[in-house]
């Protein structure tokens, strides 16, 4: 990159950079590095957002976080809802791009409803589903009741909200997949099939032996950008289940929330804030290993 | 369009004001150059409250052209007062927001609250003798007065007249025949749940503090020591609560599982013929133009005592308060006080005595049926997780509803919450 | 052979449409609960179509008035983010590609490794950080932070490094200062990949949720996901105005999507690619 410097710089020249990077680097220091410093700072100290004296604790936020089984459950509901949405989001992603690729006339259409849910907000997908959840009158169990079935009340059963939360986020996301893979497949070069045509192979051939092996890397690629995405789960659950019921699904974003701005304890959700960045530092370390790894098999 | 140019006018207004009265304001803080004091108000009431509310608010509007008056509705509970703080935290709160009664001491007032000035509520006609002693004393924290009281809310039972006529529990004045007691309660609701065929009485059973709370109250049940440091809930109490709540559903006399909405439907479709909850759904069920009436919620034990909380006026922290629109904003709360037989048709128990002993409000029927119950209201326990909406309700929530659906036992959820509170008690106050 | 209707063909157009269906239904579900009398939505059984179809939801909800102050808000606010997110990483992705300074590596180290920093774990230090500067409860409050894009100046200098230097070669010849050579060549050279980056910008402005919930406590200053979240837990049942806030607040991005539906889907393909 910085192959050819003149060797010979005026002071202008050499400050130059920085008048462009300038105006990014005053942003991130004072809204992204400033506060991922001082949120460590609060962690020592039991900080509140009442405002009332604070004191420098030492460990005791750090010593209380792990002994509190809060903390544990609500990491737990995140990595449950991870694994339950994780797999759906990719199959779903991909079962649709497989059938509204080369549709011709329905593709606008099916790219429409597809795609969709994942442009609207939180709260409108939110409030739609809450709505088909509700018991009495609600669609599902107007549906269910219809069809001889007893009523499920989805989102105030332990064991149900959970699915009812990640039915409405695959809805809502599984889009952006789509259209991931829809790219990947509009990518691959036409000849490929029609010689596959010229060896006589099947449709099924095709998909099993072409489409899918080139789907490869994007697969990858699509599991773990849902993997991280999921593990940051916070807007479904709040406004759908507000964490319940019985705390079933309260995610540990909300956890640092309710600490934080509910009970005013600044220092201690400063303290599960940064336990929970570390895991994500850890997932995204991962990934990157994996895909600097697979980048090579690609190419 | 309409939005840009409405609020812009007295923004120009405001700064030309600062700009002519800087001198004078940052001294004596009056208001020599502002034309209009400004009101922003906000509260917790939706449904039929929070309809009632901006009624009310139209009139005051009305009386007051010369006031800047704003309301916003947020919704009830944790969102509401966890903005509620981060306002007062960010310096930019409202004049006046409304707050439980049971969350006073919680919200630490002497850092997210303003003293309300007794020299100007005095001078807006409002004195301590105007209220219930009671009341008074728990809207000061070390001497301090950081409330108003505007109304008080206890756990009611709506009867629907149509129902509970055929199930022959009216008395010949048309009122619920009293029941006390519980095999006299029971007998009551399976004749109302023959009458229905679904259900005998609605409840919120993601939500079930209210009623627990009125029961282990009723059976004389402690919580905290004096110290308010040590959890000393009496078990048995407890559980005969609960118990009696788990035979409910089990009994199909509740539904096994609602939320507060289900609870408002399946008494306005009749689907239940009783209903126990709050009082403030009057407006509701009105609309709906459902013939019902209220009592007050039965005694079943040993005391009289109904879960209940209180309603008031407060004055978030301001970084920078100023003193007129202070004393218009004690001026609104004065208001509000003196015209709360409009606000009490929503069913709520004025505090306001004046209004109490008013011949207006004592004709209102069925809002004055359980006005006796006023001096028998009880409180959410002392603590700073406690109150209206708080986190102490959240565990009860939490580990009662499942007594409700038959996912716990009684024995359980009351291990589930009791470690809950300890937990509670044990996590270092933040006010 | 590509016009013909062989099986698989028609089985998967018959899937596809299927599959269609239920992923609208929720939304037209909504639309027809939005359509009914307050008392027919909570009639069980349930009917599908509005009996007697009314707008009285919309005009209550346009009356109250507060959509469309987020309206304007969510407006304002995902404009301005778009904006000037593009402009400054765009700056930022040149001086890193094409300029030399003291410290540039590690900088660009460090502008890397905030990719890292999810959001979500600032929204505590950050808030507080906000009430010190005055910022709660105004748009530059809502903003600045979301401005902060670390994989876009990334995305975008790696972009930048990939054009060759001949045309801005060419440029300097006749004279072009850097400042114009960003804006004559650079941006022109990657308008594609700007068009895709600043989608995605505008519709996760348009709806991020949980910093416009942390950062504004005063209704009138909350945008369209964030105001309508109030609506939600009032009490009382008024699921026809619930639905039409709903399809409301969601109408002006289904509106945006359905007209730039080609720019989108090639952007997605682009930013995955890239990514």
């Amino acid at each position: 990159m910085s192959v050819q410097m003149p060797s010979r710089q005026s002071w202008r020249e050499r400050w130059a950079g920085l008048f462009f990077v300038g105006p990014f680097l005053l942003l991130f220091a004072v809204f992204l590095l400033w506060p991922t410093v001082s949120g460590l700072w609060n962690s020592f100290f039991n900080t509140s957002l009442a405002g009332v004296d604070q004191e420098f604790l030492g460990l005791q936020n750090w010593r209380e976080m792990f002994a509190d089984s809060a903390v544990w459950s609500s990491l737990k509901n995140t990595l449950i809802f991870t694994a339950m949405s994780t797999p759906p989001l990719v199959v779903i992603a991909l079962v649709m791009a497989l059938l509204a690729n080369r549709t011709g006339v329905l593709g606008w259409l099916l790219r429409f409803a597809y795609f969709a849910p994942f442009v609207l907000p939180a709260t409108v997908v939110t409030l739609i589903w809450v709505w088909i959840y509700e018991p009495g009158f609600g669609l599902v169990n107007g549906l269910l009741t219809a069809g001889g079935f007893a009523e499920i009340d989805w989102l105030n059963t332990e064991n149900r909200a959970m699915l009812a939360v990640v039915i409405t986020t695959v809805w809502w996301t599984v889009g952006f997949n789509f259209l991931l893979y829809l790219a990947a497949l509009q990518g691959i070069p036409e000849q490929v099939y029609e010689a596959a045509d010229i060896d006589g192979a099947s449709e099924r051939q095709k998909l099993f032996r072409i489409t899918l092996p080139l789907l490869r890397r994007t697969t990858a690629l699509i599991a773990v950008l849902q993997l991280v995405a999921s593990l940051k789960i916070f807007d479904q659950i709040y406004l759908m289940t507000n964490g319940g019921p019985n705390y079933a699904t309260r995610p540990i974003i909300q956890y640092i929330y309710q600490n934080g701005f509910t009970n005013y304890r600044i220092g201690y959700a400063s303290a599960i804030s940064y336990m929970f960045f570390a895991i994500i530092v850890v997932v995204a370390v991962l990934q990157f290993k994996l895909f600097s790894g697979s980048k090579e098999d690609s190419a | 369009m309409t939005d840009g140019s409405a609020p812009s006018r007295p923004r120009r207004r405001a700064v030309l004001g600062g700009l002519l009265g800087t001198g004078a304001l940052a001294l004596t803080g009056c208001s020599t150059g502002r034309q209009k004091a400004r009101i922003r108000e906000w509260n917790l009431f939706g449904g039929g409250d929070g309809a009632r509310l901006q009624q009310i608010h139209q009139q005051y509007v009305e009386q007051h052209p010369d006031v800047r008056f704003e309301a916003h509705t947020l919704a009830w509970g944790p969102p509401f007062y966890t903005k509620l703080a981060m306002s007062a935290a960010g310096g930019r709160a409202p004049e006046v927001a409304t707050l439980h009664l049971s969350r006073l001491k919680g919200f630490s007032p002497t850092t997210m609250l303003d003293p309300i000035p007794l020299d100007l509520l005095n001078e807006a006609g409002v004195s301590e003798s105007d209220f219930l002693p009671e009341i008074w004393k728990r809207c000061h924290v070390d001497g301090v007065l950081y409330a108003v009281p505007l109304d008080q809310h206890p756990f009611v039972l709506y009867y629907n007249t149509e129902i509970c006529a055929k199930a022959g529990l009216l008395a010949a004045d048309g009122r619920l025949k009293p029941v006390t007691g519980v095999p006299a309660f029971l007998d009551m609701l399976k004749a109302v749940k023959e009458t229905t065929g679904k259900f005998a009485a609605s409840v919120e059973t993601t939500n079930p503090w209210r009623m627990w709370w009125t029961l282990y109250g009723q059976l004389e049940g402690k919580f905290f020591d004096e110290s308010g440091q040590r959890l000393i809930l009496d078990d048995d109490k407890a559980l005969e609560a609960l118990s009696l709540m788990a035979k409910l559903s089990a009994d199909g006399l509740t539904p096994r599982s609602a939320n507060y909405a289900a609870l408002v439907a399946q008494f306005s479709n009749g689907e239940a013929g009783l209903s126990f909850n709050g009082e403030w759904e009057v407006t509701t069920y009105q609309t709906a133009k459902l013939p019902f009436s209220m009592a007050p919620f039965p005694v079943l034990y040993d005391v009289p005592q109904f879960a209940g909380d209180a309603h008031t006026f407060v004055l978030p922290h301001q970084a920078n308060r100023n003193r007129a629109d202070t004393k218009a904003t004690v001026e609104y709360i004065a208001w509000m006080l003196k015209n709360s037989t409009e606000w009490a048709v929503g069913g709520h128990i004025p505090a306001y005595q004046p209004v109490i002993k008013s011949k207006e409000y004592l004709s209102l029927k069925p809002q004055a049926e359980y006005r006796s119950v006023a001096p028998n209201v009880l409180f959410d326990p002392d603590a700073w997780f406690s109150g209206s909406g708080a986190q102490l309700q959240n565990e009860a929530g939490a580990a009662f509803s499942g007594v409700f659906s038959g996912q716990t036992t009684p024995k359980a959820a009351l291990a589930q919450f009791k470690a809950a509170t300890q937990k509670l008690l044990d996590t270092p106050s933040p006010v | 052979m590509r016009s013909t209707w062989t099986f698989p063909k028609v089985a998967t157009a018959v899937g596809a449409a299927i599959l269609g269906v239920i992923w609208l239904i929720p939304l037209l579900w909504a639309l027809s609960t939005s359509l009914k009398p307050e008392p027919e939505t909570t009639r069980s059984p349930i009917t599908w179509l509005p009996e007697a179809p009314t707008a009285d939801a919309y005009r209550s909800i346009l009356e109250q008035g507060d959509l469309i102050r987020w309206f304007v808000n969510s407006s304002v606010v995902s404009v301005l983010v778009t904006v000037l997110t593009l402009l400054v990483s765009v700056l930022a992705a040149f001086g890193f590609s094409r300029t030399e300074f003291p410290g540039r590596r590690l900088i660009f180290g460090l502008v890397v490794a905030g990719i890292l920093v999810p959001p979500q774990v600032l929204i505590v230090p950050l808030f507080q950080e906000m009430t010190g500067l005055g910022l709660v409860d105004t748009y530059w409050g809502i903003m600045l932070p979301q401005v902060v894009a670390p994989v876009m100046v990334f995305v975008l200098k790696k972009f930048f490094d990939g054009i060759s230097r001949d045309y801005e070669d060419a440029a300097r010849v006749d004279g072009a200062s850097r400042w114009r050579i960003v804006w004559s060549v650079m941006v022109p050279m990657s308008r594609p990949i700007l068009v895709a980056v600043g989608i995605f910008t505008f519709i996760g402005a348009w709806n991020n949720f949980l910093w416009p919930f942390i950062v504004t406590t005063d209704p009138s200053m909350m945008t369209i996901p964030v105001g309508l979240a109030n609506v939600q837990g009032s009490y009382g049942l008024r699921y026809a105005q619930i639905m039409a806030s709903a399809l409301l607040g969601g109408l002006p991005l289904l509106i945006v999507y359905a007209l730039f539906q080609r720019q989108v889907v090639r952007g997605v393909g682009d930013a995955g690619i890239k990514g």
